[in-house]
Formats: C-alpha cells, structure tokens, sequence
C-alpha cells in the first residue's frame, strides 16, 4: 500500500548539502502499521514530509497504492507533533479544515467523528480552551474526516503527560483496528513504538539510515502493554538503539 | 461597560492635568496662552454646527486614506513576506522608499494635483500604506512553519494557504499597525490640511482660530482628540469581532 524505494533526501545546495535521510526503503501493506524510531533531530520528521509528498526526494521514490507520490494527496492524512491546530479557527472548523481544502465541506459524518472522540459539546470552542488531550483528538478528527487510506503521525503524542498519552494511544490503536488504514508513525518514545507499530525501523543519527528492523505482529489487543511479547519487543528496541 | 468607566476615568483624569497645566502656565505668563479645558469644550457647544461639517470633512478623509492603505497594502505585504522570490525582488524598493519622510512630498503632491481633498487623503493614504506594508511583511515572514504544513499537507493551494493560514495568522499584527497608524495619519492630515488655503477639515479650522480666538482652536484640537479616540475604539471592536480566538479564556 506505502512503499519506499532508496529514499534520499538532501538540504541546500549543491556545494553545501546536507544529507537528512539515506537509502531507507520498506514496503507497508493495507492495513498494516510501521513505526520508526530514532534520536531527536536524526530526520524522522523529514522523511515522513517525503512519505506525505511534502518534500520531493533527491533521490528514490515513495508509492502509494500504484501510483508515485508527487505531492500531498487527498487520501492521505498527516498528522503534526501540536496537532497542527488553527488557532482562529474552532474546534468544528478545524476538524474539517481538510474537507474545506478538498472542497467537500460540509461532511456529513464530520459532526459522527467529533461525537465519537468525545469532541462534541465543544465544537464552537477554540483551540486555547481546550486541553492539551482535547488538541490532539481534534487532530485526529481533522485526519478521519477524508476517510485516509494512509495515516501518518509525526510524533503525535510528544509532551503529554503519561495517562492522556496512553489514552489516545488507545484511541489510535481502536481507530486503527475499525477503520483499517495504513498507520505510518515517526516517534522517540520506544513503548509508543511498541504499542503501535506492528514492524519497527530503528534508525540512524542523521542523516537517518535503517539501523535495524523488529517484527512486532502481536499488535493490536489494548492490553498489550501487559504482555510478555510487548517487553520482549521493548527489549529488542532498546538493544537495537543502543548498538 | 468596566472598559466604558475605565476610559471615561483616563478622560477625566487628562481633562483635569489639561486644567492644571492651563493654570499654571497662564499664571506665569501673566495672560490668557493655553484655554483650559471648560473653554474649550464651551467653543464646543457653540461651534457645534461648524466643527460637525470640518469633523466629518477630516474623519472622512482619514477613514477613505486607511481603506486604500489597507486594500494596497496587506496583500502586497502578505505576498511579499511569503513568497521569497518577490521579497527579494520588492524588498529594495521598500529599504530605499520607506525612509523618505513622506512630508517632504506634500508640496509636491500639491504641486501636481492641487489642493483638494483628493491629494489630502492621497497623503496619509502613503504614509499609512508603508507602515501596513512594513507590518504585514514582518507577520506573513513570522508565522509558525506548522500551521503551514498543517494545510500544505492537506492538498491546499496557493490561495487557500493565504486564506486559512497567513491572512488571519497576521490580521492581530496588520490591526495593530492600523492604530499606530490612526496617530500619525492624524499628524498628516493636519499638516496637509493647514497647508492649504481655507477649506474644510479641522486642520484649516485649528489653523484659522490658533492667533485670534485659541479657545476655538482647542475645541478644534479636541475634535482631533476626539476623532482619534472613535477610531481606535473602532478597531479594537473590529480585532474583537474578527480575532475572536485571542480574546477567548485559556
């Protein structure tokens, strides 16, 4: 469904350029989710704008479904490490802010996700009301409404405290499980990788290098986190991030 | 209504520092030189008619020169301060023209097209429109990357960016360079108004009354005053109503 074939992707010019991403390649199939993780700063956010079509490689190429990404797609929702939130805009218009742009506004199940991530009775609010939490879940709502064949998440959960972290964990997760998308996410954090990745790319300090890959298949119960093959999967992470 | 009692207290408290310095001053000059403020506002009352036609002449002027300065200037401002390749184009133009005191161009602009009330607003329609141009620069360079991305990644065009993004992520900056704006597009429209020969405008009416009947000319000034104060009160409604979002309780 995603693939990725030699991605390399350099800053500046010619003379003076610098090499963010090298030689990844991977290949996701419908439905399934990856995780990349790796130091702050190694390019995981740049290589996900290559993936998103926000950045043209210098050199290999990304996929989706048949067809090479030559830009942002309509199908395909990115979601940004602050949500990615308007503040002028409110919670509703935010949500479907995405919609607007596609011209398909108004959706008639925008006001169905906003209900189902418990964003309902604050529709009318803006984004400094809320709390962080509520930020993110609005985020999410913005990237279900166009429906997208392909979710990606740069390290969507950065900065919240431990409890909401591991609530809209879930979220993702049951999201993920109904509505059956591809699931690409970038973060640091190794459990959020864990829990959410079902194949794991560690990578490189920059520029980012595939340094290691861990099978993860047992994804997927919302109880994982209490089970052995979670620890053995964190186990490996760490092994691999330290080597 | 707490703003209402607030400005009408900061009101009273100037009347009453106007008065004290009108004492003193009139005191040491052993004469009548600065009007206190109950002259003045007598003149008020019984020049109303007169000062209502040179009022609304100035406030008319002034309101038509801040719509051209800001239709001309926010999106070229906007533009400018977005995309690279035109601030690198227009930038010069902007570092070399925007020093040169615009007074300077009055008698010129007289010169050419009179002294009519078109070339009066054409005046502070300049001065304000490198101020808003200036402002609106600075805040299209400044907006967070994110709220890029965040419509970029979502298939946005070029018109969508500005209409999502970078139009209402710099509307607090453009508004707030609009009231430094109302004070110094005041000081030109009272420069090119007493720089012309009887007419209307309260700049002429000041001019006219400042040697021979000063009470007059501080009702005058006090209609400035005043003229001043409904714009500001304006556009802080204004920002109320469009900027919402930075008004609401976080």
């Amino acid at each position: 469904m995603i693939e990725a074939d030699d991605l390399t992707i350099d800053y500046g010019s010619s003379k003076r350029k610098l090499r963010a991403v090298e030689g990844v390649s991977f290949r996701l199939g419908q439905s399934e989710s990856l995780a990349f993780i790796g130091p702050s700063g190694c390019g995981k956010t740049t290589l996900l704008f290559a993936l998103s079509g926000l950045i043209t490689p210098s050199k290999g190429s990304v996929k989706i479904g048949k067809k090479k990404v030559a830009g942002p797609r309509r199908d395909v929702a990115l979601i940004l490490q602050n949500a990615g939130l308007l503040p002028w805009k409110t919670v509703w218009h935010n949500a479907n802010l995405s919609l607007v742009l596609a011209g398909d506004y108004p959706a008639r199940n925008a006001q169905d996700i906003l209900e189902e991530l418990g964003l309902g009775n604050v529709k009318s609010r803006f984004p400094a009301e809320l709390s962080e939490g509520m930020k993110r879940r609005v985020g999410i709502a913005r990237a279900l409404s166009i429906s997208p064949s392909v979710l990606l998440m740069d390290e969507p959960l950065a900065s919240l405290d431990t409890l909401t972290r591991e609530k809209i964990q879930d979220l993702f997760l049951t999201l993920w499980k109904d509505r059956g998308f591809t699931l690409v996410l970038v973060t640091h954090d190794i459990e959020e990788a864990a829990f959410l990745g079902q194949e794991i790319i560690v990578l490189t300090e920059k520029p980012a290098r595939i340094k290691g890959r861990v099978s993860n298949r047992e994804v997927g119960p919302l109880d994982y986190r209490q089970s052995e093959a979670f620890d053995r999967t964190v186990k490996a992470l760490r092994e691999e991030l330290e080597r | 209504m707490k703003q209402v009692l607030i400005y009408i207290c900061s009101i009273i408290f100037l009347l009453f520092l106007w008065e004290v310095a009108s004492i003193a001053i009139n005191t040491i000059n052993s004469s009548s030189v600065l009007p206190g403020p109950y002259e003045a506002l007598s003149q008020v009352v019984k020049n109303g008619a007169e000062l209502q036609r040179h009022f609304l002449a100035s406030a008319w002027r002034l309101v038509m020169a801040m719509l051209i300065a800001l239709v001309a200037a926010v999106p070229l401002g906007l533009v400018i301060g977005h995309e690279r390749s035109v601030d690198t184009f227009v930038s010069p133009m902007i570092y070399i023209t925007y020093p040169i005191p615009q007074v300077a161009l009055i008698l010129f602009l007289f010169l050419i097209f009179g002294t009519g009330s078109a070339t009066k607003v054409a005046i502070v329609a300049i001065v304000l429109f490198f101020q808003i141009l200036v402002s609106a620069r600075g805040a299209a360079k400044n907006i967070t990357e994110e709220y890029l991305v965040s419509v970029l990644s979502a298939g946005a065009n070029r018109w969508q960016v500005y209409r999502h993004v970078i139009f209402p992520a710099t509307l607090p900056s453009i508004l707030t360079s609009v009231r430094v704006g109302i004070g110094v597009g005041i000081a030109f429209l009272y420069i090119a108004e007493t720089n012309t020969a009887q007419g209307l405008g309260l700049g002429s009416f000041i001019k006219r009354y400042m040697l021979f009947g000063r009470d007059r000319a501080f009702a005058g000034i006090m209609a400035m005053a005043f003229l001043g104060l409904v714009l500001y009160v304006g556009i802080d409604i204004l920002e109320r109503i469009l900027c919402r979002w930075k008004y609401v309780k976080r």
